[in-house]
């Protein structure tokens, strides 16, 4: 490779990934030089410009077709832009809310890396989206998960923050290992990192025992990466890390961090399994025959989730296992996909519902929590006397969260509730339980919506709100109720710029 | 303007929300907000009506819900019809939040009347604008959920809270009727649309039979909502209500809703002979056998409820005999003399404290402006030549006897006698004779005055755009351009109609001034106090007590089995289902047990039973 062939790629389409790049030298070198008189907390505005110039130059590459770099180590198609639009708004809002996180103790002197940290990861995230190799697949997904172990630790003195930020670290690095385990046998099997070749020969081949391979590869990635989405069986680092990790931060694992996990599973499995035979005569693609089994964690997430968010009184540790049930939503969705079926648009609008729906709460919660440490459910009773704004606020984002009709997350889970039915055979149990735990996970949150309206508070403060945080929750909640009420906005839009992915 | 129509219902409810949220600092200035919103809804509609003159009717609609091969669409309708009602509705809705400003005045919860104002006008103006089933259905309940609101408004009153919850739980009756009719066109046309459904009717596509089922189950909703015999009691009972509430819901709007109803489906009903026959039965019968109870009746507010009862009995038996027009008619000139009427009956309970009309007398003197406003009212309503009530309701007599059935013709008839007496018994206890308690205020104030005057203009002229002398303009407006309405604009009948109306109306008035005025006759003449007669019509009938007897502990007994079903069937298994997840629960949280080696150990048992699976079955589960 000379250079002439280096500069004839299309760089332009990695102009995203340059802006967050060189967004957090900047803010590197900014941290370094600037007097200490300076409040570092601009630097998240400056964090924000970077990540709003990322998704404007994201818009404007929309239009270019498929772009592929360094033999797909770098990969612009239909399916990265779809994802990496929805980690960019994502990142925006927890910017912003990482602004004016504000605790008692322990946040002065890091507060500079705090938000250069949350753009590594950004960065990661969407390499994550935007590859076709398994190295660099893998180069994006360490980079998220290193950048958010020191983030989930940012309070250097303050010892859940420690101890939530050593809990991930050890459950990463098991994670790393089944997933690497996994992909080695997947090199071993196909000779190749590239996923475009590797999918050439995994389709090819008919020896039975060369597809109980692929199988077994299959489940480790699985496991491996349901760590990044904290599903069963996966999922238990989720509430130790969630409860200690500063509110931002938990903000930003359940909801970036997720998005990241499910567009690398999606990209990594669909894009080597979907043409795999499930059985030796080619009766059955893979998915077909193996879909049961994502479906089994699909009902063990969900169960898990919803059941033991009854017992939490901890507001942060319920939304670790509130984030658990989505994920256990979103891999019905995955279950569901078998092969022929790509309700992609589904999968996508569920995301976006989630992100401005658990976004929208999580600001609420930071602010009420303000600099008290406090984080049990009561800190919100009677909020509506307080602050009339916030409460409703909150109980739209909840209503949304337990799937209420009129907001978006009504919308995103009866597609995914139909697109169980769809398929042939459906999985008929598969949504039974999706139903039955969505009427368990009204109890909690309504128990939520019943400390908000129906209690009267014994704290008197209001809560102070600051402007950006204004912002996000009424983009948020605009954003809950507008694509509930209209969500073929969202889909039109999808449709229109990402179209049915067919260049994945 | 007719594309913007839609702005029509949403400004009221924009003003409800900004009550809603700002309504404590606002207080009593909340009610210029009201009014503001109201008027400005009033000025577009009747920019929408002078515009639909001309102009055919106007639709647009957006895909709301895409499921399989059906779109369900939602959007709105201009219409000859809606836009009368358009018209009608944010009028009156605006003069009783004007009026309401001086009666309501010292509420402690005076923004939120205003707020529930905003929201039923908005529920009201978007059920008139629909124009597909479903949407009028949802706001069909959505007008529910604001007459239960504003009829409970006094809440901590018992009879207001059990009024509430009647009215409430009779009119949804009704609406399962409503429902089960919408759910079978749409089994049989594949549409929620008006036109679609109409024009599949038009081409056969639904059996006799159960086009007649459809009819009557649309019927049992409109019964429901428009207090129809044998749905009738809770109307009465919603007097509860702050009074411009029963001027502007029970009066002149919400009730008429079912008219509505059945004026838009009339195409359905008039394929059906057998659910014409029913209307104008139900209709005749009602509105007789309300007028007989309102004559011996003590209180003011009821006496009206009953008169709107027998009244909207009127406007059903006009359209189940095929007069479309007479029966709009009717109900647009109802709308203004009742409220005239509600609000004039309003600023006597304001002076006097009362609402027994016993108690009442001498007020002509008294109430210098409410007097001779509330004669017009009763004028009105009694059908004297020349008012508005007696063009609409000789319109209906006239279809009465066109149809060519002559019984319900003589009822009709009879029913005007006895409404012309009831009102007028009405108006000489409370403004002639002695006064018999102190008058506690004078003369309302300006802001009570205006709307009863405006009210009263209309209710003497508004007649005139439906005379036999002058032309028909609302029928020919009405059915123009209408493809699906195979009525004719006016119906044609012999001259000596009007004028044995006209006799019939002034006899019972001359009866009321002989028994209450001059006293000549007894007040036992016709009915001896005591009688049977008189106590079954002080007793409404005993309607309540019959449905109490029957229905209510027919329900209890039910309700008393289910009772004991659901305690230990249902609620074992309840207890069991909470139990395990419960137990489920704990076990998860014990396990959470925040050692990270139990965290490594789970993920390694999960996917070792995974492969472990995957190994015994060979990779091959199905």
């Amino acid at each position: 490779m000379d250079l002439q062939t280096m500069l004839n790629y299309h760089w332009e389409a990695m102009i995203p990934e340059f802006i967050i790049l060189g967004t957090t030298v900047l803010l590197t070198l900014l941290d370094l030089f600037w007097p200490p008189y300076i409040k570092r907390r601009r630097l998240a505005w400056i964090g924000l410009i970077g990540i709003l110039l990322s998704l404007l130059s994201l818009l404007a590459v929309l239009p270019i077709e498929v772009v592929s770099i360094l033999d797909d180590s770098f990969r612009l198609d239909s399916f990265a832009k779809a994802f990496k639009m929805l980690l960019l708004v994502g990142a925006a809002f927890v910017m912003l809310l990482a602004e004016s996180y504000e605790p008692k103790e322990g946040m002065k002197e890091q507060r500079g890396e705090f938000y250069y940290l949350f753009l590594t990861a950004l960065l990661g995230a969407m390499i994550m989206t935007s590859s076709g190799d398994l190295i660099t697949l893998f180069i994006g997904l360490e980079l998220l998960s290193i950048s958010s172990y020191i983030l989930a630790g940012i309070r250097k003195h303050h010892t859940a923050s420690n101890e939530a930020a050593m809990k991930y670290v050890i459950s990463g690095g098991i994670s790393t290992a089944i997933t690497l385990f996994g992909m080695s046998y997947l090199y071993g099997l196909t000779g190749s990192t590239n996923l475009k070749a590797m999918s050439i020969i995994m389709k090819e081949t008919v020896d039975t025992q060369f597809l109980y391979l692929f199988g077994l590869a299959f489940f480790m990635v699985l496991v491996g990466l349901s760590f990044k989405i904290a599903s069963a069986p996966f999922h238990m680092w989720a509430p130790d890390v969630y409860q200690g990790a500063p509110i931002p931060v938990t903000a930003f694992l359940s909801v970036v961090s997720k998005t990241a996990g499910f567009a690398i599973i999606l990209r990594i499995l669909l894009s080597l399994y979907r043409e795999v035979w499930g059985d030796a005569v080619g009766a059955f693609s893979f998915f077909e025959s193996n879909s049961i089994y994502i479906a089994f964690l699909a009902g063990i997430t969900m169960i898990i989730g919803n059941v033991v968010a009854l017992r939490q009184r901890n507001l942060k540790r319920l939304f670790a296992y509130s984030s658990i049930a989505h994920a256990g939503y979103l891999l019905v969705a995955f279950a569901t996909l078998g092969g022929q079926y790509f309700l992609f648009d589904t999968f996508w609008f569920y995301l976006l519902a989630y992100l401005f729906m658990n976004l929208g709460a999580f600001a609420v919660i930071q602010v009420v929590s303000g600099n008290t440490e406090q984080e049990g459910i009561d800190m919100l009773t009677g909020l509506y006397q307080r602050s009339p704004w916030l409460a409703v606020a909150m109980g739209i984002s909840i209503l949304s969260l337990a799937g209420i009709p009129g907001t978006a997350g009504f919308i995103a889970k009866v597609s995914i509730f139909l697109g169980a039915f769809a398929v042939d055979p459906g999985f008929y149990v598969l949504a039974a339980i999706m139903a039955g735990t969505t009427v368990i996970s009204y109890i909690y949150y309504f128990g939520i919506l019943v400390q908000l309206f129906l209690r009267s508070s014994i704290i008197q403060t209001k809560p102070k709100v600051p402007a950006g945080i204004n912002i996000l929750v009424a983009v948020c909640v605009l954003m809950t109720i507008l694509f509930g009420l209209a969500p073929n906005i969202a889909l039109d839009f999808f449709h229109q710029h990402f179209g049915d992915l067919l260049d994945f | 303007m007719m594309e913007n129509a839609w702005l029509i219902p949403l400004i009221p409810l924009f003003s409800s929300v900004i009550l809603l949220i700002f309504g404590k600092q606002l207080r009593e200035s909340a009610a210029y907000i009201g009014i503001l919103a109201v008027l400005v809804s009033f000025i577009c509609s009747v920019i929408v009506l002078v515009e639909r003159i001309d102009a055919p009717t106007y639709k647009q609609e957006i895909v709301w819900l895409v499921t399989g091969e059906v779109n369900i669409t939602a959007g709105f309708e201009v219409t000859a019809l809606n836009t009368l009602l358009l018209v009608m509705v944010s009028l009156v809705s605006c003069l009783v939040q004007i009026y309401s400003k001086g009666y309501m005045e010292g509420e402690k919860r005076f923004s939120i009347f205003y707020t529930y104002l905003g929201f039923f006008t908005f529920a009201m103006l978007g059920l008139v604008l629909s124009p597909n089933l479903l949407q009028l259905y949802f706001f069909w309940e959505l007008v529910g959920l604001g007459s239960f609101l504003l009829i409970g408004f006094y809440f901590y009153k018992k009879e207001a809270k059990e009024a509430a919850k009647k009215a409430f739980i009779m009119t949804r009756i009704g609406d399962l009727g409503l429902l089960i009719a919408i759910i079978l066109l749409f089994w049989k046309t594949g549409s929620f649309d008006f036109q679609e459904i109409f024009s599949s009717i038009g081409a056969g596509e639904i059996s006799g039979g159960m086009l007649t089922l459809i009819a009557l189950l649309l019927f049992a909703g409109a019964v429901g909502k428009s207090g129809q015999f044998p749905l009738h009691s809770w109307l009465p009972d919603a007097m509860e209500g702050p009074t411009p509430v029963s001027a502007l819901i029970h009066a002149a709007t919400m009730v008429a809703a079912g008219v509505y109803l059945v004026a838009v489906t009339f195409p359905i009903f008039s394929a059906s002979s057998t659910a014409m026959e029913t209307v104008a039965v139900i209709g005749g019968f009602t509105a007789i056998f309300a007028a007989s109870i309102a004559l011996v009746q003590k209180d003011i507010k009821r006496i009206l409820a009953y008169s709107t009862i027998s009244q909207l009995g009127y406007m059903m038996l006009a359209l189940g005999t095929a007069g479309y027009t007479a029966g709009i008619f009717h109900l647009l000139t109802h709308a203004f003399f009742k409220a005239l009427l509600f609000l004039a009956a309003g600023s006597i309970i304001h002076a006097i404290h009362t609402q027994d009309i016993y108690k009442m007398g001498g007020l002509w003197k008294k109430m210098r402006l409410t007097s001779p406003l509330f004669l017009i009212g009763a004028l009105s309503i009694s059908g004297v030549p020349l008012l508005s009530g007696f063009f609409s309701k000789d319109e209906i007599l006239v279809s009465a006897w066109v149809n060519g059935n002559f019984l319900l013709f003589w009822i009709a008839m009879i029913t005007a006698f006895l409404t012309s007496f009831y009102v007028f018994r009405l108006f000489f206890l409370i403004f002639t004779g002695q006064p018999k308690t102190e008058v506690v205020s004078k003369e309302s104030p300006f802001s009570m005055v205006l709307p009863m005057g405006i009210l009263g203009i209309l209710a003497v002229c508004s007649g005139y755009i439906q005379t036999p002398w002058f032309g028909s303009y609302l029928g020919e407006f009405l059915v123009k351009g209408n493809k699906f309405l195979l009525v004719p604009a006016h119906s044609e009948g012999p001259a000596w109609i009007m004028a044995a109306a006209a006799v019939f109306s002034l006899s019972g008035i001359l009866l009321a001034y002989l028994i209450y005025v001059k006293q000549t006759i007894s007040r036992n003449f016709l009915i001896k106090e005591g009688s049977f007669i008189n106590t079954t019509l002080i007793n409404k009938y005993f309607i309540d007590e019959t449905y109490y007897f029957t229905v209510g502990k027919t329900v209890k007994g039910l309700a008393l089995f289910c009772s004991y079903i659901e305690r230990f069937v249902i609620g074992g298994f309840e207890w069991a289902v909470t139990g395990t997840i419960r137990s489920l629960g704990s076990a998860g949280a014990r396990l959470q047990s925040g050692q990270v080696q139990v965290y490594g150990v789970a993920v390694f048992a999960g996917l070792a039973v995974l492969v472990i699976i995957y190994a015994l079955t060979g990779g091959l589960i199905r």
